[in-house]
């Protein structure tokens, strides 16, 4: 069938009224944005809500702010919009480079930040770039609001930490510190990745100063390597990749990759710690 | 009124405004109406092609102001009070546009079922981008797959027309 199960559409214009709607309906609801992963879902017949909440007429919700330097992103805000915004491109360019990789450009002139962190596929672009910038998140229900870290938001595959009647409504990003280079590498079948690393890192004195490595699509979520962002400290570029190799059998302990039409766990985990050791690479730069 | 079981009863309906190639189109559409289906079954213009049905493809794509959407997937009355181009509309009275033209000459086609979704994502990357070179056009061209294996001739025939039309 060429047209989709019928619905309706609420159009609320302030996110109280949508949380509102929200509650109203409960699971015969689903929040709208660019419907990137919605439709598809609604088409398979996979989720057939009776009700979609629009709230691409909610004022402010497309804006990309900065106060201080934390560039605030609004949950509608597209991809392509936010690949092409001079403020993101100057503080924030290694998620700018990475938003720019997601899905073909038919899909990124729709498709949102908000959607695509609260669908939360495993298989996603920006959770991992956003990681190693420390994100945060404001969840609104009503009038009122909480703030989270995007590692706690993130629970599992398509699990979040949002509840059934609030809203994503806004994503605060720091810049990496002074003096840090990045990287953003991934391989993908289909137009969704197969695997994505995201690196920030800065030299000290012909060492590894400090790194954050982040991976995503290998588990059901995007994660910062903690551990190994401590053991890499202070070594220098070869041994840190060298110790990043040898990393596969924690790597598989924390990642849990499971073998599937996308490569088997042992392709998975070579190819992040590849990824992992060119992207430090990349970020430290010319020595 | 239909007894189809196979075509549940639409809950709502919405009124429409669009610009499709230029003409005014006025009805209205039900919430669940996709723009392919309106372009093809309500409008008559069935140069856009319908394949996948999941933004993989690009056999669907038209321009929504300007940009690149999958018409599949993209609900009709969001088009409300913009501006929609499909195929159809490249053409200028009798005269081609540069890009139809370049496809031609560089047999941009075999089977002809993609290139519709093809010259449509070309349009959109000379709209933002007049000088493109052949990774960007590669780069952008990523999300229309042609099963004739077309590639080299579309690249070589976008890139053509980028110049035809920097030149005219």
């Amino acid at each position: 069938m060429a047209n989709l199960r019928p619905f309706r559409v609420l159009q609320p214009t302030t996110l109280a009224e949508a949380t509102g709607a929200l509650a109203q309906y409960g699971d015969q609801a689903r929040i709208y944005a660019g419907g990137a992963e919605l439709v598809l879902l609604m088409r398979h017949g996979l989720l057939e809500p009776d009700i979609l909440v629009d709230i691409k007429r909610i004022p402010g919700l497309n804006a990309i702010r900065t106060t201080g330097d934390v560039v605030r992103i609004g949950p509608t805000v597209t991809h392509d919009q936010l690949e092409h915004d001079a403020g993101a491109r100057k503080l924030l360019p290694l998620l700018a480079e990475a938003v720019a990789t997601i899905g073909n450009i038919r899909v990124r002139n729709v498709g949102t930040l908000g959607g695509n962190l609260c669908f939360a596929d495993p298989h996603a672009d920006p959770a991992t770039p956003l990681l190693v910038h420390d994100a945060t998140l404001t969840l609104t229900r009503g009038e009122s609001s909480r703030q989270l870290r995007l590692d706690e938001f993130l629970i599992g595959t398509y699990e979040t930490a949002i509840e059934a009647d609030e809203i994503l409504a806004e994503i605060q990003v720091p810049p990496l510190p002074v003096g840090f280079g990045h990287a953003f590498l991934r391989i993908e079948r289909y137009h969704r990745p197969t695997l994505n690393v995201a690196v920030a890192a800065i030299r000290d004195d012909g060492h590894v100063g400090a790194a954050r490595l982040a991976i995503g699509c290998v588990g059901p979520k995007s994660v910062r390597l903690e551990d190994l962002e401590t053991r890499i400290g202070g070594l220098t570029l070869a041994d840190a990749c060298r110790v990043i190799g040898e990393a596969k059998p924690e790597l598989t302990e924390l990642l849990d990759p499971v073998d599937d039409g996308l490569g088997s766990a042992a392709y998975k985990i070579h190819v992040a710690c590849a990824l992992l050791a060119r992207g430090l690479t990349q970020a430290l730069g010319p020595s | 009124m239909e007894t189809s079981t196979d075509s549940p009863a639409t809950v709502q309906t919405m009124p429409l405004t669009v610009t499709v190639n230029g003409i005014v189109w006025n009805g209205e559409v039900a919430a669940e109406e996709v723009l392919l289906e309106l372009l093809r079954e309500r409008i008559g213009l069935t140069g856009t092609k319908r394949s996948c049905e999941s933004q993989v493809c690009g056999a669907c794509t038209v321009l929504v102001d300007g940009k690149p959407v999958s018409s599949c997937s993209f609900l009709a009355f969001e088009v409300g009070g913009r501006s929609v181009t499909t195929v159809e509309g490249l053409q200028s009275g009798d005269r081609l546009d540069p890009i139809q033209e370049a496809f031609i000459r560089h047999m941009g086609f075999q089977c002809g079922y993609c290139t519709p979704g093809q010259m449509m994502a070309a349009k959109g990357l000379l709209l933002a981008n007049p000088d493109p070179t052949y990774d960007d056009v590669a780069e952008w061209l990523t999300g229309n797959t042609c099963r004739c294996g077309c590639y080299p001739a579309i690249a070589r025939a976008v890139l053509d027309a980028a110049e035809v039309t920097r030149r005219a």
